[in-house]
């Protein structure tokens, strides 16, 4: 059987043989479509799992930060510094959602090394012992993170699998920095708790947002990712951050930061973007 | 090498013209710490690394005609590279250059614990090698290498006779380091062989003052050679030879504590703190120390017409230069450009040192372009993002090339270092753009450390 299509100036003969090829490729193409779709939908679906994640971190910040506007009020410095304290363990859990998401907010909440707002402005006061300084940032701390919880459980509010890409292989990249000038919480000395849990939030991300859908596309890359955050997680479980390799971390996050971009066109995402 | 004779103290004048020089801005040794008790090093540490103005660096075979080798840039390379060196120092991203910056000295280095004063450092210290620590604070100048190949012996006591022995002990004994390859070694010593003297415009071949020196500098030249009253076989260019880069290759007792080596005087008014152990902070107090310890009998105008031919035979036409996006991308580029032999050779060990070190650099300039969170900067904060991100993504193609190698895979090797060579471009690009927010900007630069230092105020 043939057929023959002729439009102006042109004729193409299409054989069985070319007919089945064709064929088979409308086959692929729907395939690969539905295949595509089906990622797709891995991914909102694995969004939509880490929502709670990060719910429940800013969460423990917010709550954080109202314990420690009580305890600066009521005189109490060690309580103070200990809210403030579990109140920055549940923002950096989520350090790879700020600012890729919530720009502004980050700004007013994490700002360095303006000491007018946000966590460091009350570190550096608090850690000295300066409660009657910190009654103007701490308020304005409690405020932005209430703001920003509020706008986290927005019903509407929603993660873009592309954005939580970004956020999770800048924050592995970041997470290489040099930190032997004593890191980002230098006088709460909780740098390498800051580290920490940066690794705990890409973790999250990872397997509740990606590993699925890449196990089904590149096995071997999926494990290659897992063994690289475990190999991070490692290298921040010090006791301060004089201890960390730094050299070692440096390696380790940006081998991290450069599996994960290789992931990204496996998830039919494009390579994430690093800026801040 | 010439190897260091010893000869008893005696009234050698060479020191007591010598020795110290003065410099710029010294006076105000007031180390600026940027370190908390949390950082890997002592609080109060100034490495004095970030500065926008930075000491000016020539090589003798620029002055040739001559061009880059691969060796050179990889001595180049590594003597920015912390890799090299081992224990505390390795951790805390201390290089050759956070001493020797840009092959010169560092006035106001300065490590609780280490250092007398700023500009000195005791090499041999518990902090950085526990297992050469000597049990005694002797901190020394740390010294300037422009001109080192003609400056045998090495350290103040001129101990090594050898460039290579100095670097050595430099890496093995006082950073720590692992035992240095051959190759190492060969790369770090014709780097170090390269860097010259800087080009004095007051100073005539054969060390004669120029028609541009002042009168009192003229006068001053005139003692400078003039037999002491007490030792008429000796005078300040006994050991300072005006024709020999001002120094005799010895070491001498001159009072100050046990016998040092003749110090050059050239470039020395950017080589203060001055004496072995720093103890002057300017010519003015060397010339008095010398005419009170060998009884020179020099009046106060005569002292003052030794320390302007000091002066003059110390200065250098363009000692500072601005850092620069450029400048930065040309050093990147020389590090950078080891990887053409490195990966055609499969050389494992230079391809993983040079992902480091340049990495590394590229690291540096990317933190110059402060993120959202810097809200002590304004303005172009799309510019510094995008500069931010091209860096960004500069270091993780380097990673992929260190990656590839690690698997022997030389090819995808190549085939990163192809993509980070296209992708130069575009980062340079974007830095340029953004460089008027950066701190790179003297203006910018300001209110970031301001906001520093007022951050560092309020946890007093």
């Amino acid at each position: 059987m043939s057929l023959t299509i002729t439009k102006p100036n042109t004729s193409v003969r299409f054989t069985s043989r070319a007919l089945k090829f064709c064929g088979a490729f409308i086959v692929f193409v729907f395939v690969a479509a539905a295949a595509t779709r089906a990622d797709a939908r891995s991914l909102v679906k694995g969004a939509q799992n880490y929502k709670p994640f990060a719910v429940e971190h800013i969460g423990k910040a917010l709550a954080g930060a109202k314990e420690l506007q009580a305890a600066a009020k009521a005189g109490n410095v060690k309580a103070a510094q200990a809210a403030w304290i579990k109140s920055r363990k549940g923002w950096e859990a989520i350090e790879p959602i700020t600012g890729e998401f919530f720009e502004k907010l980050d700004e007013a909440i994490d700002a360095w090394p303006d000491a007018k707002q946000g966590y460091h402005a009350v570190e550096a006061a608090l850690f000295a012992g300066k409660l009657d300084e910190i009654g103007a940032p701490v308020e304005g701390l409690v405020k932005n993170l209430a703001e920003f919880e509020k706008q986290l459980k927005a019903p509407s509010f929603n993660f873009s699998a592309q954005g939580l890409l970004n956020g999770v292989t800048g924050l592995a990249y970041e997470i290489g920095e040099n930190k032997s000038k004593g890191g980002e919480s230098p006088y709460a000395h909780t740098s390498h708790i800051d580290m920490q849990e940066n690794v705990e939030g890409i973790e999250a991300v990872y397997k509740l947002v990606f590993e699925g859908a890449l196990k089904k596309k590149d096995a071997k890359l999926a494990e290659s990712i897992h063994e690289k955050i475990e190999d991070v997680e490692k290298l921040v479980q010090v006791k301060n951050v004089k201890q960390i390799d730094q050299p070692a971390l440096n390696k380790a996050g940006e081998e991290l930061a450069v599996l994960l971009q290789s992931a990204a066109p496996k998830l039919g995402l494009k390579k994430p973007k690093l800026g801040d | 090498m010439r190897q260091p004779t010893y000869q008893p103290l005696r009234l050698t004048a060479v020191a007591a013209c010598v020795a110290g020089l003065l410099m710029v801005g010294l006076a105000a040794a007031s180390a600026r710490p940027i370190t908390t008790a949390e950082g890997v090093l002592p609080p109060g540490t100034e490495l004095y690394e970030e500065q926008l103005d930075q000491p000016t660096e020539l090589f003798s075979f620029e002055a040739a005609g001559g061009k880059r080798s691969y060796l050179f840039n990889l001595g180049d390379m590594l003597f920015s590279s912390p890799a090299i060196f081992g224990g505390v120092a390795r951790k805390a991203g201390i290089s050759c250059n956070t001493c020797h910056q840009q092959g010169s000295g560092n006035a106001r280095l300065y490590v609780p614990g280490l250092s007398i004063r700023p500009g000195t450092f005791d090499t041999t210290g518990a902090l950085f090698n526990p297992n050469t620590d000597n049990g005694v604070f002797d901190a020394v100048r740390v010294p300037s290498l422009r001109g080192a190949k003609y400056l045998a012996p090495y350290t103040h006591d001129g101990h090594f006779p050898t460039l290579r022995g100095f670097i050595r002990n430099a890496i093995v004994n006082e950073f720590a380091g692992a035992e240095p390859s051959p190759q190492v070694l060969d790369a770090l010593e014709a780097y170090v062989r390269e860097i010259a003297f800087l080009p004095n415009p007051k100073l005539s071949p054969g060390g004669r003052l120029s028609a541009q020196a002042s009168e009192p500098a003229r006068r001053g030249q005139m003692l400078f050679v003039k037999p002491f009253r007490r030792a008429a076989a000796m005078s300040c260019a006994s050991c300072h030879r005006p024709d020999g880069a001002f120094v005799d290759h010895q070491v001498h007792d001159v009072g100050s504590g046990g016998w040092f080596k003749t110090p050059t005087l050239l470039n020395a008014n950017f080589n203060a703190p001055y004496f072995h152990d720093g103890r002057f902070d300017s010519y003015g107090q060397v010339v008095g120390y010398f005419d009170r310890h060998f009884d020179l009998g020099l009046s106060k105008d005569e002292q003052a017409d030794l320390v302007a031919y000091l002066d003059a035979v110390g200065d250098a036409a363009e000692p500072i230069r601005r850092n620069t996006v450029q400048a930065e991308l040309d050093e990147i580029a020389a590090f950078a450009s080891v990887l053409d032999t490195a990966i055609a050779e499969r050389n494992k060990l230079v391809i993983a040192l040079t992902v480091d070190s340049v990495g590394n650099e590229w690291r540096e300039p990317s933190e110059n372009f402060p993120s959202h969170s810097d809200t002590s900067v304004s303005g172009g904060l799309a510019e510094r993002r995008r500069a931010r991100g091209a860096v960004s993504e500069m270091v993780l193609t380097l990673r992929r090339i260190a990656m590839a190698a690690a698997d022997d895979d030389f090819d995808g090797a190549a085939r990163a270092y192809a993509d980070y060579r296209r992708e130069v471009a575009v980062a340079a690009a974007n830095m340029k753009v953004a460089e008027r927010w950066s701190l790179f900007n003297p203006a910018v630069r300001k209110a970031h450390f301001a906001a520093l230092q007022r951050l560092a105020d309020l946890a007093k």
